[in-house]
């Protein structure tokens, strides 16, 4: 039988800035259906691979592509199949939780929005702060509403950073539960955790970083 | 006396904690009287417990009265400790901005006295209405403005630091605030006074109703501010809330006054003895207000809330770090954000039309939402008609398009938010270019509509000489054009990148992009308008306008993007030089290459 195709290779990937070296020679691939989970210390260069994947930051060497194409964070078609929760997702000050997620939707051509759109917002629990403004949500909850935006728009790759973090216990195990159904979808994952209970949740492969820095 | 009973606790308990860590936490715990450790506790103990010494008694807290004085020079004192230099040598230093800065000042200066020379010389009725209408309209907006920064920041405000560790604590908060008091009021006058003497300078006023109404607005000002500083103390908003907007109301009245009677729809004649009695009227009521509110406003200081002023105080941290890196555009969006947080909670509305529609139709949204930034961008079609009937006409389009960069930047929150992180802007499947356009429309559209409300000014309504039609809309057109790119690059021009290498000047190590922060969007309008102002054809501008929408359509000219492209082509230059070096076919490439080293 033959192996699903990759959507997405690293391939050789080093980073340095200045003389400081975070990666080096990294190399890894994720097919669809498949989780792969960076793991290391902190400082170890799991957000720096991120960002170089979903192209907010270019390695210094190496390549990165996506569906046989290379990284680049101003495609359109990069945008559409590539859905991300890295530390640099910003809100609009004056659209409530329910608005962000319908204008997402949206944008992405879903016609049938408000239906999706309910059932997510159900799904990561903000129902009853659906008409609140980002900034008087809690840490947990923008980080609820954070992940409920790469679940209302059509995805191939799902990029993670920590999706674990502010999350209480039960958000975790809803957590598991949705990325593995992502999986079923044929979804590929790559994420960074801290947390063995997710990582074993999604049986995901694991890409441990982490040696001595410099 | 404390201390010595500190150390003699400290040696007491020393046996106890030779001999083992729990023991000495017991020790010292049961010497509280606390209860005994429970079972449970005990386990915990049992991992690791601190050296635990609690041997002051409560009452030992008790001595003495703070001097309130006294801690506010000690803090001062800790501040100055900390200092490198003083404030002559880092003047010193940075002579030569401070010569640059003289030097522009010198010329605004000059600029001032050339417009207000031209003005004075002006007798139509228009030009005679506006000198004495316009310091009025000048006051209602300093009025507006000061007590909407009033309600914002407290006016009195503490620190964080200071919340926590000062106002806690039993001393009579009054005596430490005080001096926040007076200077919000002090720097309240400085900045009426100031506004009062440009206005009345520019309109062409005497010199004495140029310091009458220097004084009136000043005083008018700091007597606003210590009315909101009263309020503060009383827990009240609405007063401040109302007092600001009847300002902001006359303001536009008087602004009206001034273009109805330059159009000629009415006639409105104040005699210049009137107006210079009734700028010492305003003063002297502002004087009044200033002693009776800032009384309530000292009595009331013990009363505001701790939570209160520290709420002004991060406010102002934020905006200090942000003017630090002159960024005016985060000053904004903390104010924004600021103002959603007090907001809380909209009834949320679903969107319209699907892709880059629904872009376009959420800005919509947004304006049926929050209608008063339209107030606010239907007063600045006031101005061209008020700049033309002072006579300035060929500065029409410079100052015009400036107030309609602040009036159209509310209208710009989707590009602003999508400009300032992309992580929002990588989840929508549209190129930078398409979600810049997308999110531009409904701005652009308040353009249009503003040129058409500004044709007739541009035409000359009311005044003796007139410009043909299509020469007015074509200057209407590039004044609109000019604001709405200068707002454009306001809201999605790159801050100062502080990780890249820095500029050595002599007053500190500086991001290369730092001073441009302070003319951003300004740069347009001087380089759309310059070619009216100097009397070339207006095309030049069509022309310039025209680039740079091109140019900031497409995201600005990205230095590090194109750097790394170089790089790129360089290394594929260089694949290709080692390529060819080994094969027959490659003579032509190395012929390239050597050309290139040369």
């Amino acid at each position: 039988m033959a192996s699903p195709s990759p959507v997405l290779v690293v391939k050789d990937v080093t980073k340095s800035y200045g003389d400081h070296t975070v990666i080096k020679n990294l190399s890894f691939t994720v097919h669809a259906g498949e989780a792969v989970a960076l793991t290391g210390r902190n400082g170890a260069g799991k957000s720096t691979v991120l960002r170089c994947v979903v192209g907010a930051d270019r390695p210094t060497s190496g390549t990165v592509e996506v569906l046989g194409k290379p990284v680049s964070e101003t495609s359109a078609e990069f945008r559409r199949n590539v859905a991300t929760v890295i530390d640099d997702l910003d809100f609009f000050p004056d659209l409530s939780v329910v608005e962000h997620l319908d204008l997402l939707a949206r944008a992405h051509g879903l016609a049938e929005a408000d239906a999706l759109v309910d059932e997510v917002l159900e799904e990561v629990q903000l129902v009853p702060q659906s008409g609140q403004l980002p900034g008087t949500l809690s840490t947990g909850q923008r980080r609820r509403l954070a992940l409920a935006t790469a679940f209302v728009r059509p995805r191939k790759l799902l990029v993670l950073d920590e999706p674990e973090a502010r999350l209480d216990v039960e958000g975790i195990a809803w957590l598991g539960t949705r990325l593995r159904e992502e999986m079923s979808h044929d979804l590929a994952i790559l994420m960074a955790s801290h947390e063995p209970s997710l990582l074993e949740a999604l049986g995901a492969r694991t890409v441990a970083l982490g040696g001595q820095r410099g | 006396m404390s201390r010595g009973r500190n150390r003699k606790g400290r040696g007491q308990n020393r046996p106890a904690a030779q001999g083992g860590q729990n023991q000495a936490a017991q020790n010292s715990v049961e010497h509280q009287g606390a209860r005994p450790l429970e079972s449970k506790d005990a386990e915990i103990a049992d991992v690791a417990l601190p050296d635990l010494i609690i041997d002051h008694q409560p009452e030992e807290f008790w001595q003495g009265e703070v001097d309130e004085k006294q801690l506010l020079l000690l803090m001062g004192d800790w501040r100055k400790g900390r200092t490198t230099r003083n404030i002559w040598q880092a003047l010193s230093d940075g002579y030569v901005l401070l010569f640059s800065l003289a030097v522009v000042l010198a010329m605004l200066v000059s600029l001032i006295i050339q417009a207000q020379g031209q003005a004075a010389t002006c007798s139509a009725t228009g030009c005679r209405t506006a000198r004495e209408l316009l310091p009025w309209a000048a006051l209602a907006g300093v009025l507006a403005f000061a007590m909407m920064a009033a309600r914002i920041f407290g006016p009195v405000l503490a620190s964080a630091a200071e919340g926590f560790w000062l106002l806690d604590s039993p001393i009579n908060r009054s005596r430490v605030l005080v001096n926040r008091l007076w200077v919000a009021i002090a720097a309240a006058f400085v900045g009426g006074a100031a506004i009062g003497a440009l206005m009345s300078a520019l309109t062409g006023s005497s010199g004495q109703a140029i310091i009458a109404w220097t004084v009136a607005t000043g005083f008018a000002a700091c007597g606003v501010v210590a009315f909101a500083a009263a309020q503060q103390g009383a827990e009240r908003v609405w007063t401040v809330k109302l007092v600001g907007g009847l300002a902001g109301l006359a303001g536009l009245c008087a602004l009206l006054a001034v273009v109805g009677s330059a159009s000629g729809w009415f006639h409105l004649e104040i005699t210049t003895s009137v107006a210079l009695q009734s700028a010492w009227g305003v003063a002297a009521g502002g004087v009044l207000l200033l002693i009776v509110s800032g009384v309530l406003a000292r009595m009331r200081l013990n009363r505001i809330r701790r939570a209160r002023l520290m709420s002004g105080g991060s406010l102002a941290a934020g905006m200090q770090g942000a003017a630090f890196a002159l960024d005016f555009a985060l000053m904004r969006d903390i104010l924004q954000e600021r103002d959603a947080v007090e907001r809380g909670q909209v009834r949320p509305t679903r969107g319209r039309g699907l892709g880059l529609q629904t872009l376009v139709w959420r800005d919509v949204q947004r304006l049926i939402r929050f209608p008063r930034p339209l107030l606010a961008l239907a007063v600045t079609a006031v101005v061209p008609y008020a700049v033309e009937a002072l006579g300035m006409g060929r500065f029409s389009s410079t100052i015009s398009a400036l107030v309609l960069v602040a009036a159209l930047i509310p209208f710009f929150t989707t590009l602003r938010v999508l400009s300032r992180t992309k992580g929002l802007m990588r989840c929508l499947p549209f190129t930078t270019s398409q979600v810049r356009t997308s999110a531009s429309v409904v701005p652009g559209v308040l353009a249009g509509l503003w040129a058409i409300a500004v044709v007739p000014a541009f035409h000359g309504v009311g005044s003796a000489s007139h410009t043909p039609w299509i020469q007015a809309v074509m200057l209407a057109v590039i004044t609109a054009a000019a604001g709405y790119i200068g707002a454009i690059r306001w809201v999605s021009a790159k801050s100062a990148d502080y990780s890249a290498p820095m500029v050595a000047t002599q007053m500190g190590a500086m991001p290369p992009g730092l001073m441009f922060n302070l003319v951003r969007g300004l740069d347009m309008v001087a380089l759309i308008t310059i070619w009216i102002v100097l009397g070339l054809s207006p095309w030049i501008s069509v022309v310039v306008a025209v680039i740079a929408y091109a140019i900031l359509r497409m995201g600005g000219i990205n230095q590090e993007e194109l750097l790394e492209k170089q790089k790129e082509a360089q290394a594929e230059m260089a694949r290709t030089r080692r390529g060819g070096s080994g094969g027959a076919g490659g003579s032509s490439g190395t012929k390239v290459v050597t050309r290139k080293r040369r």
